[in-house]
């Protein structure tokens, strides 16, 4: 069988739009001679030739020929055939057409159809028969089918007793990352000019558009938090260094920031109270002087009450009105993280369900039992409820969590990115999730579950990227992101590459990769840990132009935020908004400066500030907060300013591109929201290149030059003024993914669309085929 | 997507006397203030108390006109003004007796229709006000009257809106009669039926234009001109009408303009309990399969569940035996009837009103089945696109009668195969022709004029149309010229009776009443303000056949429709995202403005030649 189908005599290209020339790095995959493309520091375990992938179910005639290996890294077919159909591949320069990284592996069946067995394969086990079949269950809900008829059995089933091991991984320095990184390092060692490119958090997605090649503060240092401190005007605040060298606490990051009128010498005292040694982590200041801050609960039954209320007083001084301070406690409100993730579970399963037909008459209600949708709300509800108390009663929250490192991290983003426009630029979102995750102790080896300890897994990250995504819906001029970027950045914590999404907290890294440094002879100097690439370095995964995509033309850009000292331009356009919910304040507070005869009674009243139960007095908080709500919605959004969710059952949305991407029967052919967005990034373009002549004609010759070199945020290019083209035949509601051979299914290609989409029980004719290619 | 703050600018001079009344804020009851439209006249007015399903009692005073009713808020702190046409007026009420206790317990129900019951219309002035004075959006599907016990108030008040809400039952003129309103766009001529048959190439040497139902006598619920095969003869044509339920014999929709195969629509053959059969009927649907030789034989979709249409035999009517039509292959397309739709529509009101469910919300949406019913629609008008476009056979489509969902499936197949039909006028010309002149019955499914309000023959097929075409126009957002705006206006004046577009049950009763000479034409109104109707991301594109995903997991609700009037529906407007579209033209247009001032400044001094902006733009194109 295989004879009949000889090797095509070259590699071609099936990508669509124009020619890619730039950015091409080292990994450039250039296939002869059906050889793996390597990263530094990958190495191949075991690979198994004559293998057939399957692209339906039905039929074997579109099945692809190659060789399918397993490294430390991925696992990736290596094929001559060109994807059929397919108009369309969004290339991650890391990853073939093919390939599936380790860490995306969800789970690996082994399948003999001759003997009718199959097994689920874990690691470090043994496999009693020799596969005919390999299916991979993706993490990004992808199901990958390899046959092995006509491959050596033996290695077949070497192939996937590799996969198994290496994607099941028992230790954290198995991960590919450190292989990586480590070789980095060794080369740089050899080299003048090293890992330049790695470890810092350049958040390079625009194409020299200016804008966006800001740097993407990690908060790994005490000038990343004072200057977010003064970003958002906190005057009450400092950055704390106390855990120098982790030696408070190993799940909080270095630097933090406290309330001034705490001495480093009480937080250390209080740190032994607090589960995790987690003391309160200020997050953001509102400009009105609220403070929005996360805290563990305090373990210490007899000093809880004492510690609870020193810091609440030392929350309230930080606040230019001395306001009282509200607690939110985010466990008994939100569902917890084995609800979420059971939540997620079914979400997968549902949306990859087959047959297609059979899950679409109760999709509706099935949709609603994952109960994803409803989690997804909680977190929207819940921070729009925090949001009401920073900017309209004017309290500083305080989000409590036994360890105030997973919804707390998702609450405390969400807020920020509804009440803070810089949040919602590209550099801002990065280094929001920088701030509230990555430092603040999210544990994504856990909840991404690397190493495949199911029982920690929870995919909270997503739930967050989700809930952005239904604010990007609701408020698309608001965001400087696409809904691309979203789904990229949810790919990306499952490519075990990056630093920023493969430890517990920030100690993790240091420890073990200082550890691993050790035992490879790596020479760290004054460095603390091994530098390992940051997501941030979009160049690693996308070319410049692909890396365009990331860009929302339907975003209202203004100028970027810049940091100036206390309050910063973007602020100041919020300020409109605030006034708002001001009337009726005394004059005294409109400023934010306290008038004099406000101070002294509420100071030191303890009574008032230990708030009770937030729950006991909803009555005449819902009300206000109704009210707040409703005047918010009554007036045009300030896309700069405040923006809250709609919140009702028809607002909340499944996020197709994400979950739907690889179903090829929920595909819209030349539609879907990207046609729209196609269509305005050409305007957007055509604009900038009009504007940019402009700026030619006026300017000397030089700036001119300088002119001439820019290029366009967007990654559709007008042809030319008033340009009519129409929608390009490869785009669909996929776009840039596509499905084809992603997820195994029955007749997905030629087939019109129609044949899936049944509504009726009788198909009569079947002779009919689309005349697409 | 729709604006609502000027979703109804259409009015426009109600728009501007509201907005003299808000700025003055006092200006209480002067009759002037009262929006009025050419020929509309102030029949009474009185103080009431509004019970807003969502801000309580508010006082007002409220103005019937022949055309509307209109109340705006006396209290100070309230901005409410609610318009209402009479013709969404399903039903009107009193409430409470001369002895009823309590406050406000005394007074009129009002109940609106969309499906022959009840409905919101949507309030057109009071969403121009929201923005401005925050809540106050009053719920449509109901409207309370609380008035005073002393005097005949409330018999006076009940008289006039009744005699004006439902004037066919009091002989009195529908409003579009009395309507004077001009535009300078004169809609009744938007569609030709002559010139859309050539404008699809017809008559040609397989299909011929008919005249041989100029006076309806032939069948009074089809147009006057008609396209068969060339070679059945009008005697022919006779013979089969016998055959067809009310004489709707198949006739030519739509045919493709490469591959020639046709569309064609008629009712169900009179086939009976004993299984007739007529020579002259099947010997013309092979004359229609001859047409096209590219295959061998003729689609028939039969819209109906089979169930239903064997049971239709039952009552003389029925389908297809695959014996007496060789040459014919029947599917059916399990389409519910009239009947079903109206209960769904009505489920679909229970879990929006007076809240929207939110704990449930998907579970209750699909316990309505209206997004299944919408699916199934959609389900079967691809299947006929399908089917022409690729399967290359020609179709024949019938239901019943074959003016509900074979309209429907019509209509939706041709705005799927040709692009024509995406553009504003296009589109008003496939209303215009696949259910105007083919008598989809407006008069009685919306009961204009009527005030039997559980009248079973009314029922929201036309909606559910502009509804599958909102589906549509959200998967590919870039082929409609139209927005949702031009859909919402559509739905508003289908109840209305502000224009004369959807009065009446057939072409033959239209033009007995003269309706063309007498009222206005929607498209009049539409037409001579498209720029407010206009999708800026339409893309004209020729020849592209759309083939939406008719799948649950794309379907929605409409909620800028069904949900306009809930104050906790947030509805942005305008639309974000056209507004920004809308913004960055006119960007564009300044720069390029400013381009060619520069050019023509630099040109001067330098003494060239001026450059003129054409010229320079290709050269522009080398940066790209």
């Amino acid at each position: 069988m295989f004879s009949l189908k000889p090797p095509r005599p070259s590699f071609r290209s099936y990508l669509l739009p124009p020619a890619q020339t730039d950015d091409n790095i080292n990994s450039q995959p250039k296939i002869k001679k059906l050889e793996p493309v390597l990263l530094p520091g990958e190495i191949v375990v075991n690979e198994v030739n004559f293998v057939r992938k399957c692209i339906a179910t039905d039929t074997s005639q579109y099945d692809l020929w190659g060789k399918l290996i397993c490294s430390n890294f991925k696992i990736s077919f290596i094929t001559d055939d060109p994807m059929p159909l397919q108009k369309f591949h969004y290339r991650n320069l890391l990853l073939g057409e093919h390939d599936v990284p380790l860490t995306c592996v969800e789970q690996i069946v082994t399948v003999n159809d001759h003997k009718r067995k199959q097994k689920v394969l874990g690691p470090n086990q043994k496999l009693k028969f020799n596969p005919t079949e390999l299916i991979i269950y993706c993490k990004d809900f992808r199901i990958v089918r390899f046959r092995f008829d006509e491959s050596g059995p033996e290695s077949a089933k070497k192939v996937c007793l590799a996969i198994a091991h290496y994607s099941q991984p028992t230790d954290l320095q198995l991960l590919f990352a450190f292989e990586y990184v480590g070789k980095k390092y060794h080369n740089s060692a050899n080299k003048i000019n090293g890992v330049s490119s790695e470890g810092g958090g350049r958040g390079g997605i625009g194409a020299g558009s200016g804008t966006t090649s800001q740097k993407t503060p990690l908060f790994e240092t005490y000038s990343d938090w004072d200057r977010e401190i003064k970003r958002t005007g906190a005057s009450g605040w400092r950055v704390c260094s106390i855990n120098e060298g982790y030696m408070i606490s190993t799940c909080l990051p270095e630097y933090f920031v406290v309330p001034s009128s705490l001495a480093d010498q009480d937080l250390k005292s209080f740190s032994h109270s607090f589960v995790g040694r987690r003391m309160p982590l200020w997050c953001w200041n509102h400009s009105n002087g609220s403070a929005l801050v996360r805290m563990a609960l305090i373990k210490d039954v007899l000093q809880q009450r004492r510690i609870d209320q020193r810091i609440c007083n030392a929350i309230t001084k930080s606040h230019p009105q001395r306001n009282d301070v509200y607690k939110l406690d985010l466990e008994k409100t939100l569902p917890n993280i084995q609800e979420i993730q059971a939540a997620f579970v079914k979400l997968k399963q549902l949306c990859v369900n087959e047959p297609f037909e059979e899950t679409e008459e109760k999709w509706l209600s099935s949709l609603e039992n994952t109960r994803w949708l409803e989690y997804v709300r909680a977190f929207l509800k819940h921070s729009a409820e925090v949001v009401y108390m920073l900017e309209s009663k004017h309290l500083s929250v305080v989000l409590q969590e036994e360890e105030g490192r997973d919804l707390s991290c998702l609450v405390a983003s969400l807020v920020q990115v509804m009440l803070d426009a810089y949040f919602r630029t590209i550099t801002g979102f990065q280094s929001l999730i920088q701030k509230e995750w990555v430092m603040a102790g999210y544990q994504f080896l856990d909840r991404c579950n690397h190493l495949k300890k199911s029982e920690k897994e929870s995919p909270l990250f997503l739930l967050f990227l989700d809930a952005t995504w239904q604010l990007l819906e609701q408020y698309p001029a608001a965001f400087e992101f696409s809904e691309t970027y979203l789904t990229v950045l949810y790919d990306s914590t499952r490519i075990s590459l990056f630093g920023t999404f493969l430890f517990n907290s920030p100690h993790q890294r240091v420890k073990q990769s200082t550890e691993f440094a050790i035992s490879k002879n790596i020479q760290l100097g004054d460095e603390k840990g091994l530098k390992f690439p940051s997501v941030w370095d979009w160049s690693l995964q996308f070319t410049a132009k692909d890396r365009t995509l990331f860009h929302n033309p339907f975003y209202v850009g203004k100028s970027m935020p810049c940091v100036q000292n206390g309050s910063v331009k973007s602020f100041k356009r919020t300020k409109k908004s605030y006034s708002s919910t001001l009337r009726g304040m005394p004059s005294s507070l409109k400023n934010g400066v306290i008038g004099d005869q406000e101070l002294p009674p509420r100071r030191n009243s303890p009574i008032l500030k230990h708030k009770p139960d937030p729950l006991q007095h909803t009555d005449s908080h819902n009300s206000d907060m109704e009210q707040y709500f409703r005047e918010w919605f009554s007036k045009p959004a300030d896309l700069h300013g405040v923006i809250l969710p709609c919140l009702s059952g028809a607002h909340i949305k499944l996020w197709k591109l994400c979950y739907f991407r690889w179903v090829p029967e929920a595909q819209i052919h030349l539609g879907g929201s990207i046609t729209a967005f196609h269509k305005l990034s050409l305007l957007v373009d055509e604009v900038d290149t009009l504007s940019r002549m402009l700026r030619q004609q006026r300017s000397s010759p030089l700036e001119a030059c300088y002119a001439e070199l820019d290029q366009s945020r967007m990654y559709f290019r007008a042809q030319g003024p008033h340009s009519t083209s129409g929608t390009p035949e490869f785009l669909s509601s996929s776009f840039p993914f596509s499905p084809v051979g992603n997820l195994c299914r029955r007749s997905i290609l030629g087939t019109p669309l129609s044949k899936f989409l049944s509504g009726a029980k009788i198909w009569i004719s079947t002779e009919t085929l689309a005349n697409e290619d | 997507m729709a604006s609502a703050s000027t979703k109804y600018n259409s009015h426009s001079l109600e728009n501007e006397s509201i907005k003299r009344t808000s700025r003055d804020g006092l200006n209480r009851d002067l009759s002037e203030t009262v929006p009025r439209l050419p020929g509309e006249t102030l029949i009474t007015d009185k103080e009431v108390i509004y019970i807003c399903p969502f801000n309580g009692p508010i006082k007002g005073r409220v103005y019937i006109t022949n055309y509307r009713l209109y109340l705006r808020s006396l209290e100070t702190d309230s901005a409410l003004i609610l318009d209402v046409p009479l013709g969404v007026i399903s039903r009107i009420e009193k409430m409470g007796g001369a002895t009823s206790r309590g406050e406000n317990s005394y007074g009129l129900d009002i109940t609106c229709k969309v499906c022959g019951d009840q409905v919101e219309c949507g309030c057109r002035c009071v969403l121009h006000f929201c923005h401005r004075f925050g809540d106050l959006l009053p719920d449509m599907r109901n409207l309370r009257f609380a008035l005073k016990q002393e005097g005949h108030s409330r018999r006076d008040m009940f008289e006039t809106l009744t005699r004006h809400a439902f004037p066919l039952a009091h002989s009195l003129p529908l409003f579009a009669f009395l309507n004077e309103e001009k535009f300078h766009v004169d809609g009744w001529t938007v569609y030709n039926p002559v010139e859309e048959y050539r404008r699809q190439g017809l008559p040609n040497h397989h299909w011929r234009i008919t005249f041989i139902n100029k006076c309806y006598e032939l069948c009074d619920t089809y147009p006057a001109l008609l396209v068969v095969p060339y070679r059945a003869s009008d005697e022919d044509l006779r013979r089969v009408a016998i055959f067809r339920s009310r004489n709707r014999i198949p006739v030519l929709s739509w045919i493709h303009p490469e591959n020639k195969t046709v569309i064609m629509r008629c009712s169900q053959p009179l086939v009976g309990m004993s299984g007739k059969r007529n020579k002259d009927d099947e010997k013309y649907l092979d004359l229609i399969r001859e047409t096209n030789r590219q295959i061998s034989k003729l689609t028939i979709y039969d819209a109906r569940p089979s169930v239903n249409a064997v049971a239709n035999k039952a009552t003389g009517g029925g389908y297809e035996s695959d014996d007496a039509y060789h040459n014919a292959e029947l599917s059916f397309l399990d389409i519910h009837n009239i009947h079903v739709m109206r209960e769904s529509l009505k489920k679909v009101k229970d879990i929006v009103y007076p809240n929207v469910e939110e704990s449930h919300w998907l579970s209750s949406l699909e316990s309505t089945h209206w997004l299944e019913h919408i699916k199934l629609v959609l389900t079967g008008a691809i299947q006929v696109a399908d089917k022409v476009s690729s399967g290359k056979s020609s179709v024949l489509v019938h239901c019943s009668d074959g003016w509900d969902r074979t309209a429907q499936l019509t209509s939706l197949a041709m705005l799927m195969l040709d692009s024509f039909y995406r553009s504003i006028e296009g589109f008003e010309i496939l209303v215009q022709k696949e259910w105007i002149s083919f008598g989809h019955k407006f008069g009685s499914r919306i009961g204009h004029g009527d005030k039997n309000h559980a009248d079973a023959d009314r029922s929201p097929i036309f909606l559910q149309f502009i509804d599958c075409v909102w589906q549509m126009s959200k998967q590919f957002p870039t082929a409609f010229e139209f927005n949702e705006r031009f859909l919402i206006a559509i739905l508003d004046h289908l109840y209305s009776c502000r224009f004369g577009t959807f009065l009446f049950n057939c072409e033959s009763a239209r033009e007995r009443q003269k309706v063309p000479e007498r009222t206005v034409s929607l498209w009049s109104m539409i037409n001579s303000n498209k720029d407010k109707f206009k999708n800026p991301f339409y893309t004209k594109e020729i020849n592209r056949v759309l083939y939406p995903v008719a799948s649950m997991r794309h379907l929605e609700l409409w909620v800028n429709y069904y949900i306009r009037w809930n104050p906790r529906i947030k509805q942005q407007q305008p639309n974000p995202v056209e507004q920004r579209y809308m913004e960055l033209l006119a960007l564009r247009d300044d720069y390029i403005k400013r381009l060619e001032e520069l050019q023509l400044a630099n040109s001067a001094k330098l003494s060239d030649p001026p450059t003129s902006p054409s010229q320079m733009m290709p050269h522009v194109q080398t940066h790209f």
